[in-house]
């Protein structure tokens, strides 16, 4: 096993997406409250579930990602395959 | 394992008053029974237990646990309760006949906890010999008999009770205050019932003692489920509605136990209030599986006092976050016909209910019903309303009970009603002048 390293960029990257989930589950409580006219009291109410929802959409979001990047390499053509017969 | 204790009299009467809302009197008039529970603090009624089957010990355990009560004696014709009695309370006097016991100078008030068919006989007899009465219910088991038990209490001035514990009962109370308040809506209808699955029956020593023991099975004595457990629950009826039907029809009939009773094991019975409410009662004991229940139906809610349970008709909806959570899964997984949705936000809303007291029911009413009865053999004030309710709810069982044997529709008779909520007595026939 060999060591791995979490570069900062790397870091700020997973900082900001999971930001970006929260506030795109806090979007999503506005709407539901817009569309099926409830409180709006649940803004604050229902902050835990925004905060499971955030969770869960980065999650979604770094499979989809991790999917990608493994299809990604799977089809890349390895540096220094070429000619070699 | 914790045990439970039964809180203090004082105790109650505070919670009830919390619980009523400050309106106990008004919903339960008969709570005046208290009224000077402080100025009797040390005093004591002395009272006896005529009638120690099962029913008559399970009172004189609650006796014999209150303060203010003093058992001077018992009485039975049958000597196995009256042995089982004395275990409870062995200082008692023993009688095997009820009216040498009310010859008893030391004795206020009699608890009759007798076979049914007694009861007249036995509660004239003792306002007769000037004690204070609590009798089991129902009164009697004909009209005749209990208009002359309400009559000769009348006469007596003395304190008269029937165990209609549900009275006193903290969770009906709550119901009622609520009913009484409008929380629920405009009451529109009650669905009483009455289940269980046993034959009902008491092992018999020998043959001849079958009639004795076994006695709510046979029409010489009892008219089985309506006497003994209707009657408890159309008294509801009344205090909810605070109006009494004056239509009645049912049918009854023996389907399941074939083994020589003469009373009905299934039964339905149907109460008309004259705004066209109706009020059923139905009991079959050869299936257990709804128990027992007095469901108060409102246009905005609905009270199940025997669960301690209140239901509003509209129930907040599901927060908009499991609204659209609900759609998304439903539209996911509605489209694969193998895969139902695995689970459904608006269970999480489904109509459970709230507590009326907030907790578990913990017991009925019993225990403070023959506190109320000692209490009033100590003041000798009878609480108002109690006789009443009693009285409509033994002559309303009796006549479901007409109703299914004869097979006809009743109307209330006339000459059996009392001035109480919507009835009114019959005028008193002037004397013919000669």
């Amino acid at each position: 096993m060999k060591e791995t390293v979490i570069t900062i960029r790397r870091k700020k990257i997973e900082l900001v997406t999971f930001l970006i989930c929260i506030a795109v589950a806090l979007g999503l409580n506005v709407y539901a409250i817009v569309r099926y006219d409830t409180p709006w009291s649940e803004l604050y109410t229902e902050l835990l579930w925004v905060v499971v929802w955030g969770c869960g959409i980065y999650v979604l979001w770094s499979l989809g990602r991790l999917a990608f990047w493994g299809v990604y390499r799977l089809f890349r053509k390895r540096p220094g395959t070429v000619g070699r017969i | 394992m914790e045990k439970k204790e039964p809180i203090s009299r004082r105790e109650f009467l505070k919670d009830m008053c919390f619980v009523a809302g400050g309106s106990l009197l008004a919903t339960c008039p008969w709570f005046s029974a208290f009224a000077q529970e402080k100025e009797t603090a040390r005093e004591k009624g002395r009272v006896a237990v005529i009638g120690t089957g099962s029913r008559g010990r399970y009172h004189l355990r609650h006796l014999m646990n209150d303060p203010k009560a003093e058992v001077v004696a018992i009485c039975d014709d049958y000597q196995p309760s009256i042995d089982e009695a004395l275990k409870i309370a062995p200082k008692a006097k023993v009688y095997k006949d009820y009216r040498k016991l009310l010859e008893n100078k030391d004795i206020d008030g009699v608890v009759i906890a007798t076979p049914l068919h007694v009861h007249r006989m036995m509660v004239t007899d003792a306002f007769a010999a000037g004690k204070h009465v609590m009798c089991e219910k129902s009164i009697t088991k004909t009209l005749e008999d209990t208009l002359a038990v309400y009559k000769a209490y009348q006469r007596s001035g003395r304190v008269f009770f029937v165990g209609q514990q549900r009275l006193f009962d903290p969770r009906y109370i709550k119901a009622m205050t609520l009913i009484e308040q409008g929380e629920f809506g405009p009451i529109e209808g009650i669905k009483t019932y009455w289940y269980r699955n046993n034959d009902w029956r008491r092992k018999v020593p020998s043959p001849e003692l079958e009639r004795k023991i076994n006695w709510r099975l046979y029409r010489d004595y009892s008219l089985g489920m309506m006497t003994e457990l209707a009657c408890h629950q159309i008294q509801v009826g009344s205090w909810a509605l605070k109006a009494l039907p004056n239509t009645i029809m049912g049918s009854g009939s023996i389907v399941h136990w074939k083994d020589g009773r003469e009373v009905y094991d299934n039964v339905s019975v149907l109460y008309v209030y004259d705004n066209g409410i109706k009020m059923s009662f139905d009991s079959i004991i050869s299936n257990k599986f709804y128990g027992l229940e007095e469901q108060i139906l409102g246009n905005k809610g609905t009270v199940e006092p025997e669960k301690g349970k209140y239901y509003y008709e509209t129930i907040p909806p599901a927060t908009g976050m499991m609204q659209l959570l609900h759609e998304v899964e439903t539209g996911l997984f509605s489209s694969i016909p193998f895969a139902g949705p695995s689970w459904v936000p608006e269970t999480a809303n489904e109509n459970k209910g709230e507590y009326l007291l907030g907790e578990k029911p913990k017991e009925d009413g019993s225990r403070i019903l023959l506190e109320a009865f000692v209490e009033s053999c100590i003041t000798g004030k009878q609480p108002e309303g109690l006789v009443e309710e009693a009285y409509y709810a033994t002559t309303l069982s009796i006549l479901g009970d007409q109703a299914m044997v004869e097979g006809r529709i009743l109307t209330y008779p006339d000459e059996y009603k009392i001035d109480y909520l919507n009835h009114r007595a019959p005028a008193p026939v002037a004397e013919v002048q000669g």
